[in-house]
């Protein structure tokens, strides 16, 4: 009989206790003497949630799920030495995730060219250097759907068209990795991962639109990023594909690094180039676009790393293939950042189309707590959030703009019933107001203004106009910021109030947060039949609020407490009552 | 190193394709993600215990794999096993998977996070 080997995982979140599935198994392997050719492992994760007890066999691949104790007979005798498949125990689950852009992020090392180019790399650039035209490189692109994974979607193609047509004796590309949303880290983990796909991407866009420099943009937060880039761009000076003559073509291409200094402005394109010119990173009105007028005057494209590193693929695979995965309107996969109270925190790139609920339980493993999911944040600070209702919707660049968020560059944080609504849209648009660079004032106003009455609200001293006046200001930012940065800042209030308009009227009228998050809304009070005296929160109190003796109990005086909320840790019996 | 021609080119793709076929192999991602959960000690333990042991093996870097959560992540390819990567590695754990995946082919229980069926 062939080596098998048997992985086991019980995949309910609670593993019963005394259960051990896996020794039971071994025995039995043991009784019927196989413990040489059978190998029985537990694993840590499967990939399959919530479907008791998961037994896969290798090599054939069968996986089987509801596993019972009575099962284990069956199996070895039918499946492991027969090779039998007992259907009605078969789970068959294809693969959710796509890997398109992360195709050798965690394959290759980063710092081999050698192996960059084992898997495939540089064979698109040889191929458009073998006798492409700039214009079949952009029909090609036009042909595949390609829209640009920064957040805004514009499609690729038209941008490259536009920069080309643009008359002008020099013309830049850049490659924007100054991502900078909360949560959010696809494009360092490509940048880290497999730099020379960026970079392959990136000359292919100078081809296309007739540029012979590119520039890298990345904030110096990413000091790895910076040194893989560094190294990868060296190499390919090395092997004479960057620099003079590609390839023994007439095509020539230099690159170069400049980093951000981490300001969130500059993943704005005006401001970007800006800060590239030496200049203080603060946007432009637009038009003229950049690809009219972009760095130095001249006609520039920008596009972000997730985007170009998909340009290689596309070039090798051809347009028709890439159009072929994703939505009718929303072509490839997407990467997104998966993040918050979801048990498989990290990056999962998912072909577009795919729902919100596929993503967060299928992939992400459901929620960490055992509390219900309450929203979904896409976007970062310019995004909104989804409440669970529209969990089912597919994720593409309409659906979330329909739903009042973005796809964003790919954040994508998930909420439980601990969060507060107004919480989260305080701290995004805190994060937005630090960053606004003032030039314009419905940005630099509004968003202090909104952050105020947001303050207000969660200190209980907000009224129902509060709501309406914050509409409004929203409105004036989304009609009349210079850039993208105020034009979305208010976007995280739009869409909280949109689906949970209750919440901050719970907030202003009841005064309570149903999430217990902010502070100033929250009472503390000492349940006096869980009480033992022990007086420990007393000791512990530091704004001495808690007062009382061993016979009459003790008592939290409402006027003193600072909401601290240290009697609540330290008190052992769960006497303290907070709400 | 001279620069490459498109004829050139093709020749390397060749000679690499030939000589990609490294019987075993350990890889260690190596992103910040990696790095920040202790990525950097279980490499450096691999190739110390490595050599210690005298085990021949290919202990190389790689990128972001994506499960984040349970960083450092180490993949394992072994002649006679499956691939599988093994996540939440700590310095006893790579200790470990030289002992019982490399030398004594045994999978390590309770760590493997992805089991790789087709390359």
């Amino acid at each position: 009989m062939e080596k098998k080997t048997v992985f086991i995982k019980d995949t309910n979140r609670i593993v019963q206790a005394g259960k051990d599935f896996d020794t039971h198994f071994l025995s039995y392997v043991r009784e019927v003497g196989l413990e040489e050719v059978v190998e029985v492992t537990r694993v840590a994760d499967i990939g399959i949630y919530d479907q008791g007890v998961v037994v896969k066999i290798m090599p054939g691949d069968i996986q089987y799920a509801q596993v019972k104790d009575t099962d284990i007979k069956r199996i070895v005798d039918e499946t492991l030495k027969k090779g039998n498949v007992i259907q009605e125990l078969v789970c068959t689950k294809e693969p959710k995730q796509l890997r398109v852009v992360l195709r050798n992020c965690g394959v290759i090392d980063p710092d081999s060219i050698e192996e960059y180019i084992a898997s495939g790399g540089y064979q698109g650039i040889k191929k458009i250097l073998s006798g492409m035209t700039p214009e079949q490189v952009i029909e090609e692109l036009k042909v595949s759907g390609l829209r640009g994974r920064g957040g805004a979607g514009f499609p690729t193609w038209l941008k490259w068209k536009l920069t080309r047509e643009a008359q002008g004796d020099q013309k830049y590309i850049i490659c924007n990795g100054d991502e900078g949303d909360p949560g959010a880290y696809m494009d360092r983990s490509v940048l880290e991962g497999d730099p020379h796909s960026v970079i392959e991407g990136l000359m292919t866009a100078g081809f296309a639109i007739g540029a012979t420099k590119g520039f890298f943009y990345i904030r110096a937060e990413y000091p790895l990023a910076v040194e893989r880039i560094e190294k990868a761009i060296a190499k390919a000076y090395d092997y004479g594909l960057l620099g003079n003559n590609i390839l023994g073509s007439s095509f020539s291409f230099d690159v170069d690094i400049r980093l951000g200094a981490g300001a969130f402005v500059c993943g704005e394109e005006t401001a970007l180039i800006a800060s590239i010119e030496g200049k203080r990173g603060t946007p432009r009105p637009r038009p003229p676009f950049p690809s009219v007028k972009g760095l130095w005057d001249k006609p520039t494209a920008i596009n972000n790393v997730e985007t170009l590193a998909n340009i290689p693929v596309i070039m090798t695979r051809g347009g028709a293939w890439f159009a072929g995965i994703g939505t009718e309107k929303s072509k490839g996969t997407k990467v997104f950042a998966l993040t918050g109270k979801v048990k498989n925190s990290g990056l999962v790139e998912v072909p577009m189309g795919i729902t919100l609920r596929e993503i967060i339980y299928d992939i992400g493993g459901g929620l960490i707590s055992d509390k219900d999911i309450k929203a979904v944040q896409t976007g970062g600070p310019s995004g909104g959030v989804i409440p669970k209702e529209y969990l089912d919707t597919p994720v593409d660049y309409e659906n979330l703009q329909k739903l009042g968020s973005i796809m964003g560059s790919g954040g994508m944080i998930v909420m439980d019933e601990d969060d507060c609504m107004v919480d989260i849209a305080k701290f995004y648009l805190g994060f937005c107001v630090d960053e606004s660079c003032g030039k314009c004032v419905p940005c630099r106003i509004g968003g202090y203004q909104l952050l105020r009455i947001l303050n207000r609200i969660s200190q209980a001293t907000g009224t129902l106009e509060d709501v309406d006046k914050m509409k409004k200001i929203a409105l004036a930012m989304q009609k009349a910021s210079l850039c993208a940065l105020g034009q979305t800042a208010a976007n995280p209030v739009v869409s909280t109030i949109k689906y949970f308009e209750e919440e901050y009227k719970d907030h202003i009228v009841n005064k309570k947060c149903r999430s217990h998050k902010c502070t100033h809304l929250l009472n503390y009070s000492i349940m006096q039949d869980k009480c033992k005296r022990c007086r420990i929160c007393v000791i512990h109190c530091p704004a001495n609020a808690i007062t009382g003796d061993k016979e009459k109990g003790f008592y939290v005086d409402q006027k003193i407490c600072a909401k601290c909320g240290k009697c609540f840790e330290v008190c052992r019996f769960g006497a303290i009552l907070k709400e | 190193m001279a620069k490459l021609t498109r004829e050139s080119f093709d020749t390397l793709v060749h000679q690499l394709s030939e000589k990609r076929a490294e019987s075993n192999w350990i890889k260690v991602g190596m992103s910040t993600c990696g790095i920040a959960a202790g990525a950097e000690d279980v490499l450096n333990t691999l190739t110390e215990e490595a050599k210690k042991r005298k085990i021949e093996i290919v202990i190389k870097r790689c990128g972001c794999q994506g499960m984040c959560s349970v960083e450092p992540l180490v993949e394992v390819h072994v002649p006679g096993l499956p691939d599988v990567v093994y996540g939440k590695v700590d310095k006893a754990c790579a200790v470990k998977i030289l002992e019982e995946h490399v030398m004594a082919k045994k999978l390590v229980n309770d760590h493997i996070y992805e089991l790789r069926t087709k390359r």
